[in-house]
């Protein structure tokens, strides 16, 4: 009797537990069967949104179905993560971003304690050539001639966009014994603006100075592969300082999101590095497309939490 | 010249022309719309553009942002709600000139003012665009400073019945400003922890619960009074009433002047923007009238001065786009991305390389001001049926739409809690006759003066010295002086009469 009983609950356990299995598993396989939303942590019309908008293109195309872009605007896309790790983790709901929210921010803001754990990652895509800028007729060209330079002419100005720049002067000034003006800046138009009409020496840029061939040059890229946009200019490694922090766009999902899921959106990525249109659109704003795959993501995003770590706090 | 030409023919023979019509209609009807506004249109339109040629996109989204500036002013007349937070200054006098049964008046001259500021300054893109921008670029952020200092003075000619009610309402304004992550440290100020604060206060949603919202609220506690009133107002029986009288047109020319050269010049600063444009405007027509006391109860140059600077702003803003490659407004950020996208890459390259398509776009833009006076024209009649239809059936649809425009100004719920606590704000002030345009004008220039004078600082190493190299922020600085000294002295002057009065009833 206490068998037969047993063997019903087994049974109906297991009819159970297939029946909450297979949707799952069936909804992996035949991802995606409706539309699937991507946010975006800026404002409609930055880079960043450009490119998320233009890599919706491709994966709607590759996965069949439409991908609605939506903005969520706030503290540098950690408002949109902070959503995004509520979300259930199907799929559907996607945050492009730059990666520096999970791999900076934690370490620059106080309400923000994202880890690479706390997030899926389907794959990254392009670079933030990002990097030290001047006047294209200031009289340094990199940064040992700019630091012999700035030992000449202590109280000089620059343009800081955000809390890393700081860092970086910071950094470098109190190894050389620079004097340096923090001109503080909202956003990369306006860093523009500082350089062309002249206004400071230097400024951190995140790669839109390279629209301006005619009147900026890079000095220093702060990231640990030379930039595509000028190859011959020593990154800020060769030039003795371990500062280099790469910036990427990455595609996040919610934790728990199957494996499979991840793969699929990552092997849809893939095609953005041969798409036309996508070329076109990253070849007007100077931005290298470096594809990763879901796996190298990952260990992307982990390898520069803790190398950013290292920098950021001061804990090396 | 020649491409101008070339231009007119591309635009007039392809579809382009019926989707700047159609951009125009979209950005009007948004305008109009109070909490839906031109950002909010261009955005979300950017992804429709895809599929149509590049002249065609980009002249429906300039549609958009041209559209919008003019429509924003019928719901500023009509029912005291601007649908942008920079047609504001037009509902003072425009809502006084419905109320009065003189709506279509108020609505033509806000349209032919609009038409007038946005035109000329667009020919002003044209002609001038290269060398202005060139200019712009001396005006860095030790000018920039000095000038905001200078029209902070504006405050005084905008506070309405009491000046120290009015600069109160100013400080409160610029207070709010200060929340958000502090520029150059990082460090987030007043945000008590929510990560949504720490870009600071977004104007959208403040600006419709100021606006919008707490204007609904206050109507609905008059609806009996309203519904009376509405009643006898409807039009004028006075043909006068409903066209600008050739009187009218004279004392507004100046005030349409002045407003477009003010929206042009705002328009090439780097970040001042549309409502500062507007408010400046408002400011100086009164400040420049014989009867400033009369502004606030239906003066048609008060509605003159605001709309053609609004509208004015727009085009100029596009001029250190065009020309170097930067955006001067929120408008031409988002249009960057639009440009990029049909492979047209702002800066001065552009000349050189696709004149063609440049001219084609100086056509769509000038001729989308025309579809704008068309449209407007024949829309007004309609527009001012509005005012027929009982409060009480427009005031559920206003609200809704107040919660859908700030909700789409960051996707995110908070927006609509921002829009409410405001509208708390925005009734309290009337009530005790507090100016939101002075709170609203704090609000616009704190951060941008708060940033520029920090950076200012470290420009010049922190050496009043250094101020010697910058003439054009020491002659603003002195304007703003003088002002300052003159409103006072002219203030000191009431006071000593009304005192002197007092006493001589006394005696």
């Amino acid at each position: 009797m206490t068998t037969r009983r047993n063997l019903i609950a087994a049974a109906a356990g297991l009819v159970l537990g297939a029946s909450g299995l297979l949707p799952g598993a069936a909804a992996a396989q035949d991802y995606p069967t409706r539309p699937i939303t991507m946010l975006v942590g800026y404002g409609a019309g930055g880079q960043t949104d450009l490119i998320a908008r233009a890599s919706a293109k491709v994966l709607a195309d590759q996965l069949g179905q439409p991908i609605n872009v939506v903005n969520k605007p706030g503290a540098g896309g950690a408002v949109a993560a902070n959503e995004l790790r509520n979300m259930a983790p199907d799929g559907y709901t996607m945050l492009f971003q730059s990666n520096a929210v999970v791999n900076a921010a934690p370490f620059l803001m106080d309400r923000v304690d994202f880890t690479p754990d706390d997030f899926e990652y389907a794959g990254m895509i392009t670079a933030y050539q990002t990097g030290m800028a001047a006047p294209k007729d200031a009289p340094y060209d990199d940064l040992p001639g700019f630091i012999a330079w700035a030992k000449e002419n202590p109280g000089f100005a620059y343009a800081a966009l955000s809390a890393e720049a700081r860092m970086y002067m910071d950094r470098i000034s109190e190894k050389e014994g620079l004097q340096a003006n923090a001109v503080p800046v909202q956003s990369g138009a306006e860093m523009v603006n500082t350089l062309i009409a002249k206004q400071v020496a230097v400024a951190f840029s995140g790669g839109i100075h390279y629209r301006y061939p005619d009147e900026i040059k890079t000095i220093a890229p702060t990231t640990t592969f030379r930039h595509p946009s000028a190859p011959d200019v020593p990154t800020i490694e060769e030039a003795g300082f371990p500062l280099a922090m790469d910036t990427r766009t990455v595609i996040m999902l919610p934790k728990g999101t199957p494996q499979d899921i991840l793969e699929r959106i990552s092997t849809a990525l893939k095609a953005a590095e041969t798409d036309p249109e996508f070329i076109k659109v990253t070849e007007a704003a100077d931005i290298p497309i470096m594809y990763y795959d879901a796996a190298a993501a990952k260990q992307e995003m982990h390898d520069t939490y803790a190398k950013n770590k290292a920098i950021l706090t001061g804990s090396d | 010249m020649d491409y101008l030409l070339i231009g007119i023919v591309d635009v007039f023979t392809g579809p382009s022309l019926l989707w700047v019509a159609a951009g125009v209609l979209l950005g009007y009807i948004l305008g109009a719309i109070p909490g839906l506004g031109k950002a909010t249109g261009v955005a979300v339109s950017i992804p429709l553009t895809f599929y149509l040629d590049p002249v065609s996109a980009l002249g429906l989204l300039i549609g958009i942002a041209k559209g919008s500036g003019a429509g924003s002013a019928v719901s500023a007349i009509l029912l005291n709600t601007p649908g942008e937070p920079s047609s504001a200054p037009t509902a003072l006098d425009g809502y006084p000139l419905a109320r009065q049964g003189k709506a279509q008046k108020a609505l033509k001259m806000g349209l032919f003012a609009s038409v007038i500021g946005d035109f000329l300054s667009t020919l002003v893109l044209i002609v001038l665009a290269a060398p202005l921008a060139r200019y712009a670029l001396l005006i860095g952020p030790v000018e920039l400073c000095a000038i905001l200092v200078f029209s902070l003075t504006f405050i005084g000619g905008l506070s309405g019945g009491s000046m120290i009610k009015g600069l109160i309402a100013a400080c409160f304004g610029i207070f709010f400003a200060t929340v958000g992550m502090e520029t150059e440290t990082f460090v987030p100020r007043l945000t008590f922890g929510f990560l949504q604060l720490s870009d600071g206060i977004s104007l959208v949603p403040m600006a419709i619960g100021m606006l919008a919202v707490a204007e609904m609220i206050v109507q609905a506690g008059n609806l009996r009074e309203l519904d009376a009133q509405a009643g006898r107002m409807k039009d004028g029986d006075d043909p006068d009433d409903r066209r600008i009288t050739g009187a009218e047109w004279r004392r507004s020319a100046p005030a349409i002047a002045r407003g477009t050269l003010i929206g042009s010049v705002v328009g090439i600063l780097p970040g001042l923007g549309a409502s500062v444009g507007s408010f400046l405007s408002y400011g100086a027509t009164r400040r420049a009238s014989k009867t400033p006391e009369k502004f606030g109860t239906g003066m048609i140059e008060g509605v003159a001065a605001a709309e053609s600077a609004d509208n004015a702003v727009v085009p100029s803003s596009l001029i250190p786009l065009f020309a170097l490659g930067i955006p001067g407004s929120v408008i031409a950020a988002i249009l960057i991305a639009a440009f990029i996208l049909h492979g047209l890459t702002p800066g001065p390259r552009m000349f050189v390389e696709q004149p063609r398509m440049v001219a084609d776009l100086y056509v769509a833009m000038l001729s989308a001001s025309l579809i704008m006076l068309a449209l407007g024209y024949a829309g007004q009649r309609v527009f001012a049926m509005i005012i027929r239809v009982p409060l009480r059936l427009i005031i559920p649809g206003v609200l809704l739409f107040c919660c859908v425009g700030a909700y789409m100004d960051t996707s995110n719920v908070f927006s609509i809690y921002i829009m409410l606590a405001f509208t708390v704000v925005g009734f309290l002030s009337r009530k005790l006759d507090f100016s939101f345009v002075t709170f609203l004008i704090g609000f616009v220039i704190a951060p941008k003066l708060e940033l520029s004078f920090r950076q200012s600082l470290q420009l010049l190493n922190h050496d009043w010295a250094n101020l010697a190299r910058h003439p054009i922020a020491i002659v603003f600085f002195l304007a703003a002086i003088v002002t300052v000294l003159a409103v006072a002295r002219k203030e000191a002057g009431h006071t000593a009469v009304t005192v002197d009065t007092e006493r001589e009833e006394r005696t």
